[in-house]
């Protein structure tokens, strides 16, 4: 059980405005003393060993013979495994932050969704043995749960500022139940499919998360650097984004190949490149910025991705959609995940935001790998054989650097004494 | 000498805010092709299909010649309009009773439809460019004269009594009182004149059967039933109004009706 009281301390939010928000009394230890401590070390744990082992498989030196599909078995942890942890730590951090006296989650309640999580993966990799059903249980509870933990605060807001977050945790959700029952059966639908329309959905939270993120971050920069000039996420421009995306993703899943996809992928691309120009100020150029190139790039990395989808439906010879993929994967949702993980673990560790060489390094790294695996493997003749393997290298190394770096921030109490 | 560098200046900033657009103008496409899904090349060619003999038809020296020849039409149709729609409107505007006596009969020149007025240039003039640059001048020329006429009555006279004041010299108050004011009238005005006059060339061709230009280009693609062709036309002429107002006259607009700000 949770203890109902709560006691009001103040802290720093990234725009260092102080505000009050409420924790619960009592003594947690530190890895469950706030959402994202948990999450945000396990997850890149994670994502390392599958990434590596994926790459060491896609390049020949290790079968990964437990598996019956292994492609499925890719897709399904980045995004259901993976991406989700993210987004679950985001959320449980950004929660309690947004909504003033609201308590985070903590203690047993966090440590019951970690497990949870922790039974998904292990789950899903022996489902040749345990069976769909035994995955879709430990599997589909886990998103559910946390929009329910954190429904109320979303719901009872005049404003229904984050109900679009919400909204899309059920969208998620639903894709994740929807790819079980297809694979138990049920439904007649390819559950490659359906995951490769998650991505589509998973592209919509990062734009959800880099319209917040980017307000926050460029701002704090700006004020950081004392220039007088502000930063606006032109909701307009998000949202035909979003709409695109979303056109583009339905249109693909229900009618694939046909000739009016490369339109709306390329309409995505365009309203993507759209969206920076809220990065262009009149007083500063912002997105050449330390940490902020990279919130940028990962923009600019959604669109290139779907404008080469798009050329890839025109010209049918290219040939190379799957690889094309990655730049929203590996490019777009990987900068998004390095961001949100650097970000969080300074500022809710009680340290104050300061670019430093080393992130701007890890951006560049999976920048590169990124490249590397979207564009010149499927252009550059017989770089195959290595480049699966090295751009998994590159990819992982800055979450290797994260760990670490800020792995033992994660273990320790905060910098300024404050609980959580 | 400013004005021209801040166009400039902010001219990749503008340029970049043009994705917006240019997404939609993709989603439109995407229903284009929908369009052709379902009703075949014959009737509605896909983007690709137009894109390709566009292509094709750009590599021609015909097109080009077709191009220049209705833009050369257009253009004086056009510039006849702006100076005269411009001169005649800011002098009408200047008297009360000028504006009063004009209005019914600019009324009665916007109510006659284009393709009106290209009968009656054929029977007057004959097939020549004479009777297709009229017919843009009779289109395009009231709107111009409408807005030069309003930017010339609603001029404020409280600012024309502080320069009478202040003595200020002629062309000081010209430049700085009445030019901005009555500018940010025509400028639009002379915009909607392009659109019309540039809609009504191609029309006009095509009606007179000359033997150039784009709208003779798109009556030979109409008999020979080659709807990409026609339709690489259209997309010729879209681009072209695209591009002249979006790259062109927008900037200066922008930075001509700062003012208002």
């Amino acid at each position: 059980m949770e203890p109902t009281n709560s006691k009001l301390v103040s802290t720093k939010k990234l725009t260092n405005e102080a505000v009050e928000w409420a924790y619960p009394q009592g003594k947690y230890p530190i890895l469950l003393a706030y959402g994202f401590r948990p999450f945000f070390l396990l997850t890149p744990i994670y994502l390392t060993i599958s990434i590596l082992l994926w790459g060491l498989f896609w390049s020949g030196l290790l079968p990964l013979s437990f598996l019956e599909n292994p492609l499925e078995w890719h897709l399904y942890e980045m995004l259901f495994g993976v991406t989700s942890a993210m987004m679950i730590g985001f959320i449980l951090t950004a929660i309690p932050e947004l909504y003033e006296g609201e308590k985070p989650i903590v203690g047993n309640t966090l440590l019951g969704l970690i497990s949870l999580w922790v039974l998904g993966r292990v789950s899903f990799w022996f489902m040749d043995w345990l069976g769909v059903y035994m995955v879709a249980i430990t599997n589909i509870p886990l998103i559910i749960w946390v929009v329910f933990l954190v429904a109320k605060p979303i719901l009872q807001d005049p404003l229904k500022r984050q109900l679009s977050l919400a909204i899309l945790f059920l969208v998620i959700s639903a894709m994740q139940i929807w790819f079980f029952v297809a694979k138990i059966g049920w439904l007649a639908s390819e559950p490659m499919a359906i995951l490769k329309a998650s991505v589509g959905v998973f592209m919509v939270l990062v734009l959800l998360a880099a319209r917040r993120i980017n307000m926050e971050a460029v701002n704090h920069w700006l004020e950081q650097n004392k220039i007088d000039d502000s930063y606006m996420a032109r909701p307009p421009r998000y949202n035909v984004a979003i709409l695109s995306v979303a056109l583009y993703t339905i249109i693909e899943f229900l009618y694939p190949n046909n000739s009016a996809l490369s339109w709306l992928a390329f309409a995505v691309m365009a309203a993507v490149l759209n969206t920076l120009n809220d990065f262009f100020l009149d007083e500063d150029p912002v997105f050449i910025r330390p940490f902020i190139w990279p919130l940028f790039t990962m923009l600019v990395m959604m669109s290139l991705g779907y404008g080469l989808i798009g050329w890839d439906y025109l010209v049918p010879e290219v040939y190379a959609i799957n690889h094309f993929r990655h730049l929203l994967t590996l490019g777009s949702l990987g900068m998004a995940y390095f961001m949100v993980l650097v970000i969080v673990s300074h500022l809710h560790t009680g340290r104050d935001f300061i670019p430093s060489n080393w992130i701007g390094f890890g951006a560049l790294l999976i920048l590169v790998a990124t490249i590397l695996r979207g564009i010149a493997i499927p252009f550059v003749g017989n770089i195959a054989s290595w480049g699966y393997m090295l751009s998994s290298i590159l990819w992982v190394l800055p979450f290797i650097g994260f760990l670490i770096i800020y792995g033992k921030w994660l273990q320790q109490p905060r910098a300024d004494g404050l609980p959580g | 000498m400013n004005a021209f560098i801040n166009i400039i200046k902010d001219f990749p900033r503008y340029l970049w805010s043009g994705w917006g657009a240019i997404a939609s103008l993709f989603l439109f496409l995407a229903l284009w092709d929908l369009g052709n899904q379902f009703n075949g090349s014959l009737v509605l060619p896909s983007p690709q299909e137009t894109f390709i003999a566009l292509w094709q038809m750009l590599h021609t020296v015909e097109i080009w010649t077709d191009v220049a020849i209705t833009v050369e039409r257009s253009l004086w149709g056009f510039v006849i309009s702006v100076v005269l729609g411009g001169g005649l409107g800011v002098l009408a505007g200047s008297f009360a009773t000028a504006s009063i006596m004009s209005r019914p009969i600019i009324t009665v020149m916007m109510g006659v439809p284009p393709i009106a007025w290209i009968i009656l240039a054929l029977l007057w003039f004959g097939v020549s460019d004479g009777s297709i640059i009229f017919t843009l001048v009779v289109a395009s020329f009231p709107i111009v004269f409408v807005g030069a006429l309003q930017g010339t009555r609603t001029l404020e006279g409280d600012l024309n009594d502080m320069s009478n004041s202040f003595k200020t010299p002629l062309l000081m108050r010209l430049t700085d009182v009445y030019f901005p004011h009555v500018f940010s009238y025509i400028f639009p005005a002379s915009i909607s004149a392009l659109g019309m006059s540039w809609k009504v060339v191609v029309m006009s061709e095509l009606l007179a059967s000359t033997p150039t230009g784009i709208g003779a280009s798109l009556a030979v693609a109409r008999s020979h039933f080659d709807s990409p062709v026609a339709m690489a036309l259209v997309l010729i002429m879209v681009i072209f109004l695209l591009l002249i107002e979006y790259v062109f006259l927008e900037p200066i607009k922008r930075e001509v009706e700062q003012w208002r700000n």
